[in-house]
């Protein structure tokens, strides 16, 4: 019966890591290439998931078309971002960056709620289910399972097989270098600073289908904390050991949930986002380069 | 013994000014509560400032310390308003509780975080106020997610009348007293060895560290007295004054945000920016609640964002810079 329990719940936080993963690319890659912390990151998750709710609602198109289209307004939000508050602050203290994104994403959120209201809101995107001897998953989740991998794979092939890709890798790994060898590195910040968001919020798409009713504007604190344990469980500026650590971070967190449930007389959903945290105290202290991240 | 005074030159306008801030919320009917907010935000200006203003360090989950000190008061009336005998020494207890939760999470974060730098150590500190956050609501201690509401149990063991006059004003003149000692412990601290070991740490740790600066020692004490200011700000103006504590309301990172917003408008490692700092936030925070209630935040994220970009050295900061070589000198720091 547990194990039946367990196996089902380990299944669906697979398919969540993989989202979760696709949902940290971008903290990383931005964490790797202008080394900031954008603490604003789970508001553009939140945005992802206001532009899936309005194309499918109000325009009745399904969540697929809404991936290259939060994509495209990722990319917008990015360069924009970028342009009128990030490029000053690369250089700057920390102090300034971390405010910075973390004021744009409360910005974000105010908006949301001065344009779509508070309540929770969400759809249902019926395209039927596949029935297992222990659970059963909506094809909706498995379908975001597989946007997540070749989201994966797509930044996976533009990093290592692209003119462009080789450039924002050059200057993560050193950016005087790559100034030096003739790379437009100003540009790079604004490609990947883009890119980033791009991908974040093309992971809200994503996200929606596993929160029927849990969309909000203020959804993305909860992603933005999830994002940070993920991003340094896989080296903090590797967006692939993102990947991968979302993965083992999905299986983790629902894994850890159905035990603590078995324990009487606690919260097992707050025990579980506890130990998310614990795990990412105890990382640092140990590994601050990440469970997959180099030495 | 004369220059030992004269270093201390700088701490007559911060002091002069929470001393009309008294005044005027004393004298001027219907003026404590708004006065009360300022001191609380300059009390958390001034606090945070402690440490991240000498070292650079960033502690995002400052918000901690004040809500374990609000927890430590919490715990103090909840459980010891029982014997009757203890009378007013229950707050006693209950600050002293308050400390000593804040002394223990800040030397457990200070040998395990401050080992980390830049973007490690402030993510590392956020880990930590939600680990902390979401262990009491789902282990259920301390009474999780519903908190404690000891309002009741104060008012049963002092009498109503002695808590109306604690809790409306002197859990506020607390907050004046706390902020006054922070501004004197951060004087005390800049014209000191501390401070000048701090400042090596800040321009580059590395180099303090081979020049033989004990770096983990002063960051330590730096990080505690800063924690140890805020759990008395947490106990005195949410513990006591409220009268309850709820998980979900005091460990959250707006408040962090707050103390920072408060420092970067005054100017980061000054003396006076925090009191400039949270004057202005406050009275522009009041003032915005009243004309448009429900859109301050809206209004304040750009202008965040427009004084982080367009001068990110403050009021004083700038001030600084302007008064340089006139007698002002010595008393803008």
């Amino acid at each position: 019966m547990i194990f039946e329990l367990l196996a089902g719940n380990l299944t669906h936080g697979l398919l969540l890591g993989g989202v979760y993963g696709v949902a940290t690319m971008g903290l990383s890659l931005i964490f790797g290439v202008i080394n900031v912390v954008n603490v604003g990151h789970g508001q553009f998750i939140m945005v992802g998931a206001f532009v899936t709710l309005i194309l499918f609602t109000a325009l009745g198109l399904s969540p697929v078309i809404a991936i290259p289209v939060a994509l495209i307004i990722g990319m917008a939000l990015g360069f924009l971002f970028f342009y009128t508050v990030m490029r000053k602050l690369i250089k700057a203290p920390e102090l300034a960056s971390l405010l910075a994104t973390f004021a744009v994403g409360i910005l974000l959120e105010e908006l949301a709620k001065l344009i779509f209201g508070a309540d929770f809101r969400g759809y249902y995107w019926d395209v039927g289910k596949i029935i297992l001897p222990f659970t059963t998953i909506p094809m909706s989740k498995l379908y975001a399972f597989i946007g997540s991998i070749a989201i994966a794979l797509f930044l996976y092939f533009w990093f290592s097989k692209t003119r462009s890709g080789t450039a924002v890798r050059s200057v993560i790994e050193d950016s005087e270098g790559a100034r030096v060898c003739g790379v437009n590195v100003d540009w790079i910040y604004a490609l990947s600073f883009a890119i980033g968001i791009g991908i974040t919020v093309m992971s809200g798409v994503l996200l929606t289908m596993f929160i029927p009713v849990g969309i909000n504007p203020y959804m993305g604190g909860a992603y933005t904390l999830k994002a940070f344990v993920i991003a340094v469980l896989g080296g903090l500026t590797s967006p692939y050991g993102a990947f991968f650590a979302g993965l083992i971070f999905g299986l983790v967190e629902n894994g850890a949930y159905t035990l603590f449930a078995l324990i009487p007389g606690v919260a097992p959903f707050s025990l579980t986002v506890s130990l998310a945290f614990w795990m990412l105290f105890f990382l640092l202290l140990v590994k601050p380069t990440g469970l997959l991240g180099k030495k | 013994m004369k220059k030992n005074i004269v270093k201390y030159y700088p701490l007559i306008p911060v002091l002069a000014v929470y001393l009309i801030m008294f005044l005027i919320g004393f004298f001027m009917p219907g003026m404590w509560q708004m006065v009360a907010l300022l001191a609380f935000y300059c009390a958390l200006g001034q606090s945070w400032n402690i440490f991240m203003g000498m070292t650079g360090y960033v502690d995002f989950g400052y918000v901690t310390f004040i809500a374990l000190g609000t927890y430590g008061m919490s715990l103090g009336i909840t459980y010891f308003s029982q014997f009757e005998w203890l009378g007013m020494g229950i707050i006693v207890i209950g600050l002293i509780l308050a400390m000593f939760l804040a002394a223990l999470a800040a030397l457990l974060e200070a040998a395990i975080a401050l080992r980390l730098r830049g973007a490690y150590f402030a993510i590392a500190c956020i880990g930590i106020n939600e680990g902390l956050r979401y262990f009491i609501e789902g282990a259920k201690i301390w009474g999780g997610s519903e908190g404690l509401i000891f309002f009741g149990a104060l008012t049963q063991s002092l009498g109503r009348e002695t808590v109306n006059q604690l809790t409306t004003f002197w859990a506020d003149f607390s907050v004046f007293v706390i902020a006054a000692l922070a501004a004197f412990l951060n004087m005390h601290y800049m014209r000191s060895k501390i401070g000048y070991a701090l400042t090596a740490v800040r321009e580059d740790e590395d180099a303090a560290k081979v020049m033989g600066v004990n770096t983990t020692k002063y960051k330590t004490l730096a990080f505690l007295t800063s924690g140890l200011l805020g759990a008395a700000v947490g106990a005195m103006a949410w513990g006591l004054k409220l009268g309850h504590v709820y998980p979900g309301d005091v460990f959250v990172i707006h408040y962090t945000i707050e103390c920072i917003v408060v420092v970067l408008l005054g100017g980061a490692g000054t003396l006076l920016g925090p009191v400039v700092g949270g004057l202005i936030y406050g009275l522009s925070k009041y003032w915005l609640a009243i004309i448009m209630p429900g859109f301050q935040l809206l209004i304040f994220a750009p202008i965040i964002i427009i004084i982080i970009v367009a001068f990110p050295e403050g009021v004083i900061g700038v001030l600084k810079q302007r008064v340089k070589r006139t007698a002002l000198e010595k008393y803008i720091v």
